[in-house]
């Protein structure tokens, strides 16, 4: 079978990729070894960690460091990209809401506020500006062990959020052995327990007059925000869901979004195996080969989008060298120039680690390119986490960068 | 109000343990101050390897021989703290062939144990081993958990009635004319200060003992010798595999509790409190291990770390490698030695002969004060720490019974009661109280507890951590040393969010005039876990790193929060 265009990496950015030339008709596949960094994330929308006014410092960003992606493809391909995120999201009944004029800033698991700009409808209660408007309950499950009450409302309250945290109890049958997130999410999902933690949930307001309820990011994995608004009616109060650590359940219900509409749309998927080498003719990528179980399958294309992410991702691999290769492809990767300038001594140093920032140059049509700043291959671009020049973590816009290169990689290369 | 005791223990790390056991159960009263946790020093930096002697029996017989004796009587008293692997000396394409047969004459020599081992039998049990090693041979040595011993020493070391002040450290001590009288203390957490009269000062503070000399004007030269060692995420092995050679650097494996251990390195440095981790120093442990274990570089290191030895050369006998000191201990009496009483230093030796150090040492403090009672402390069967599971578990099953027999620890303690003589009975059935890996997990299969795993790669519940920290715990780096959170292959990616959180909880039952800020305690933590994951960060463990990295940026913003 031969494709117009072969994604590989089915993280946000390769789907995003899959999902335009999709939708212009396009015969594609999306080759993966697995399913992307989301369920690792908070499942919002970050664009810049620049609190109130992302918009004004992205303004400065692209004039100040030219290579960095959103430089490169340009603010509109951004704007672009998270509107049509939020229209795919509203049309999955999993509705994102805020946008990048006003930063929104949301309780974590700690209890620090972290700034975002897209978030779903189940967590919106708990944007910062609001929690202030009274008292405020977090409340956790005892059974579930990434997420405690007490440490979160300490923290918000040295804040000066006037909040106290407290333990529910899973309902009787439902305390399994194995409380991860995703199993209480699943547990959500039955009525009878959404009518017995919303009946304790009203005990706790009745008993402390609480107007808001932050809720661990568990609240159903189908169907959360009609399972926030039951128990908002249940409780009294509005109720908002803080993410916990991995697997991150609102992350994973993110990628769904994009999976689902990815299938409807006809797009292949391949998940499962690595993509190990290229086959090229001059500057055109012709076919690359895929390893799984045992033998390697050859996939050839016309055209080829790289969104294979970063170190985390698996789409950059280093070495005790000072090696870095990429692993699908083996372009050529920009990185520090030694293994001693990779990290910083200090762990939360404000500007991250050097070595977090090397991935594949690319020019403006998101074409690879190599130490000597030519095109390696004229059919191929990079979307997402395997671009270099930017700490997607450190500057708080992975998915943003991942829908501007994703979504906006069409326009460049039509 | 000054304190007032006999023997006043400087160091908190097996040798001042040992010592303070030992003065206790002769009914000598002491108090023992160390300035950070018990086995913050050299004791918690180590390699893990209780020596059957093999090591030594060429370059210093003696210490073989101390080392041999020592291991069995470890054995008796210790035996949930250690894990019978067995060692073997290999020779590998890289070794003097000939050596071997000399190796073999100076174990006898020196009455350590040793059996050829037939190569089949080598590759049997380790099969990832270099296939070219030419010949083998088998020793008693082990691997030694230092964090729990020195636990299970300070719980014994209570329970006979002394005291032990950790997070104290000693500041000066007070001279009348030509003797050491008394100690003064600062409280590191509160920075209130302490007198402590005493007749005797033992001065048991390792490679920081030429320090605490000097508070008494004496002078006592030590070279620092700093040793760095790598785990590994696999046990590779499950025996101690050491070079047959003269000891040199990275040479010995040791597997203990889930990783296996390479090391180590010898270089000088200035002060014992601050040296590096070289790159060239973790190169050459991989290319060494290489030897052994061909393709071992590719395997995932976690972290790598260093620990200072005290070598003590007499004055006279300078010049020469570190490897060449001696590394039997030295017991200077500076009455003697400076002309300056009350003041006995302990320098050099091992962990595996800490107890025989702190025997000679308490011997000569017990006849200077005209005490008649004789050691007990090679009988004296250690207590098993509440934060075990094998101290409140019936005999395992499931996974455990896969890995082995295992019965239920044979309760001798407390050590007010008769002392039990050892009869070949007991020695005998000593083989199952070892700790052997897959007994965290059979306990945690047995009680059904996989739903409450606070740190799901060494295996720790929820109820572990929380008789832990309810113990009273300092810094989340205590919590480590005391159940491992945070030493697996995650580093404390999700295990220490959850520490935190309950430590949290915790204090806000407990009235404590100090509450530690669960912030901070987790900033520094993670903090202390990148600097020794810094020489090692490549590959799947650099990956892991950036996962961490996403944990406590991306998801819990640590660095968005302020100290309270
Ligand atoms: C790299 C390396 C690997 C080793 N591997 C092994 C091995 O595999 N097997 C083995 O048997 N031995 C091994 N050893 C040797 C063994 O670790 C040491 O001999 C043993 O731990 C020494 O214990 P200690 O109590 O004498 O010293 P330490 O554990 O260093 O204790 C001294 C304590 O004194 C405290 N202190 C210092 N100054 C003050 C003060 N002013 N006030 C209060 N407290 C103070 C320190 O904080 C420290 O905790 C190794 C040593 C090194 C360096």
């Amino acid at each position: 079978m031969h494709y117009d265009t072969i994604i590989i990496g089915a993280g946000l950015a390769g789907l995003s990729a899959a999902l335009r030339r999709a939708a212009l008709g396009e015969r594609v596949l999306v080759l993966a070894k697995g399913y992307g960094a989301s369920g690792w994330t908070a499942g919002c929308v970050d664009v810049w960690a620049a609190g109130d006014a992302p918009l004004s410092a992205l303004a400065t960003l692209v004039r100040s460091r030219p290579q960095h992606p959103y430089a490169l493809v340009g603010l509109e391909a951004l704007q672009r990209g998270l509107e049509w995120v939020r229209t795919l999201a509203a049309a999955a009944g999993y509705p994102l809401v805020g946008g990048w004029e006003r930063g929104l800033r949301l309780p974590t698991a700690l209890g620090a506020l972290r700034s975002t700009c897209l978030v779903p409808l189940t967590m919106v209660a708990g944007e910062s500006r609001q929690l202030a408007d009274g008292p405020l309950l977090i409340a956790g499950l005892r059974e579930l062990r990434d997420f405690f009450p007490p440490l979160i409302a300490e923290n918000l309250r040295a804040q000066g959020y006037a909040a106290t945290g407290c333990y529910l109890q899973m309902p009787p049958g439902e305390r399994q052995r194995e409380c991860t997130p995703l199993h209480v999410a699943q547990c959500f999902e039955q009525a009878h327990v959404r009518a017995n933690i919303g009946q304790q949930l009203r005990t706790h307001v009745r008993q402390g007059g609480y107007r808001r309820i932050g809720l661990p990011g568990v609240l159903g994995l189908h169907q959360a925000p009609a399972v926030v608004a039951e128990l908002q009616a249940l409780s009294g109060a509005l109720i908002f869901e803080i993410p916990t650590l991995p697997t991150s359940v609102p992350g994973l219900r993110l990628f769904h979004v994009f999976e689902q509409a990815a299938l409807a749309a006809g797009v292949r998927m391949q998940v499962g195996g690595w993509v190990v080498r290229a086959e090229a003719e001059g500057q055109q990528l012709v076919a690359v080969y895929s390893r799984a179980a045992a033998r390697e399958q050859r996939h050839s294309a016309r055209r080829w989008v790289l969104a294979t992410g970063g170190m985390l991702g698996g789409g950059l691999r280093s070495d005790a060298h000072g090696h870095i290769i990429e692993t699908a492809l083996g372009l050529p990767v920009a990185k520090p120039y030694s293994r001693a300038e990779w990290f910083d001594p200090l762990l939360f140093a404000p500007g991250g680690h050097p070595i977090f920032q090397a991935g594949i140059a690319v020019d403006p049509q998101l074409r690879p390119l190599d130490a000597e700043g030519r095109v390696v291959y004229e059919n191929v671009a990079v979307v997402g986490g395997a671009l270099a020049h930017y700490d997607e973590l450190r500057e708080g816009c992975r998915e943003g960068v991942a829908l501007a290169t994703g979504y906006g990689e069409e326009q460049k290369n039509r | 109000m000054p304190y007032e005791t006999e023997v006043l223990i400087i160091g908190g790390g097996a040798t001042g343990l040992g010592c303070a056991l030992d003065l206790a159960l002769r009914g000598i009263g002491c108090i023992l101050v160390e300035k950070g946790d018990l086995a913050s020093g050299t004791t918690g930096r180590y390699h893990g390897l209780l020596h059957s002697g093999g090591r030594y029996v060429t370059s210093d017989p003696q210490s073989a021989r101390e080392c041999a004796r020592e291991n069995v009587i470890l054995r008796r008293i210790m035996p949930h703290c250690l894990e019978d692997t067995s060692g073997v000396f290999v020779v590998t394409p890289w070794d003097d062939a000939d050596y071997a047969d000399q190796f073999v004459a100076n174990c006898h020599a020196a009455g350590v144990a040793v059996q050829e081992l037939p190569l089949a039998e080598l590759q049997r049990r380790e099969s990832l081993l270099n296939r070219a090693i030419s010949r083998a041979f088998e020793l008693h040595d082990g691997s030694a958990d230092s964090f729990l011993a020195a636990r299970s020493l300070a719980l014994a070391v209570e329970s006979a009635g002394a005291r032990i002040f950790s997070y104290h450290q000693l500041e000066r001590l007070i001279r009348m004319g030509d003797r050491v009288v008394a100690g003064v203390v600062t409280d590191r957490r509160s920075g209130e200060q302490q007198r402590i009269d005493c007749a005797y000062v033992l001065n048991a503070s390792g490679a920081w003992a030429g320090r605490v000399a000097a508070l008494a004007g004496v002078q006592l030269t030590l070279v620092a010798g700093k040793g760095t060692m790598v785990a590994m995420n696999h046990r590779m092995v499950n025996t101690v595999v050491n070079r047959c050679k003269y000891p040199a650097d990275g040479d010995i494996i040791v597997p203990i509790h889930t990783v296996a251990v390479l090391g180590t390195t010898d270089l000088h440095v200035p002060d014992p409190d601050h040296y590096g981790i070289e790159a060239h120093e973790v190169a050459l442990l991989l290319a060494e291990g290489e030897k052994l274990i061909p393709g071992l570089s590719r395997y995932r290191a976690l972290r790598a770390w260093a620990g200072v030895r005290p070598l003590y050369q007499d004055s006279g006998q300078r010049g020469g490698a570190d490897r060449a000191i001696p590394r039997t201990f030295k017991l200077l009496d500076h009455r003697e030695r400076d002309g300056v009483a009350g003041l006995i230093s302990l320098v050099g030796g091992k962990w595996t002969t800490y107890r025989l150090m702190a025997e000679e040492a308490v011997n000569l403090v017990a006849q200077r004060l005209g005490k008649l009672q004789p050691c007990r402390t090679a009988h004296e069967v250690l207590p098993v720490p509440a934060t075990e599971h094998r101290a409140h578990l019936p005999p395992l099953r499931g996974a455990a019974a896969r890995y082995g027999a295992q019965t239920e620890h044979k309760a001798t303690w407390p050590i007010n009661g008769l002392a039990q003589p050892w009869g070949q009975n007991e020695i005998q059935g000593l083989d199952a109280d070892y700790y052997y890996l897959g007994q965290h997990l059979g306990a945690v299969e047995q009680s059904q507890a996989a739903g409450d795993l606070i740190c799901e790669c060494e295996l720790v519940t929820r109820a572990r951590v929380l008789t832990a920290l309810e113990q009273g715990i300092h810094t989340l780096d205590d919590i480590r040393r005391t159940l491992r959170v945070g030493m697996g292959p995650c580093q404390g990616g999700w295990c220490v969010y959850r520490t935190a959180a309950l430590l949290y909880e915790v204090q806000q039952t407990q009235a404590q005039d100090a509450p530690i800020d669960p912030n901070m305690a987790l900033r520094d933590f993670l903090q202390a876990r990148w600097k020794g994951a810094l020489p090692i960060l490549w590959g799947d463990q650099l990956r892991q790193a950036r996962l961490d990295e996403q944990i406590y940026v991306g998801l819990l913003g640590v660095d968005l929060i302020a100290d309270s």
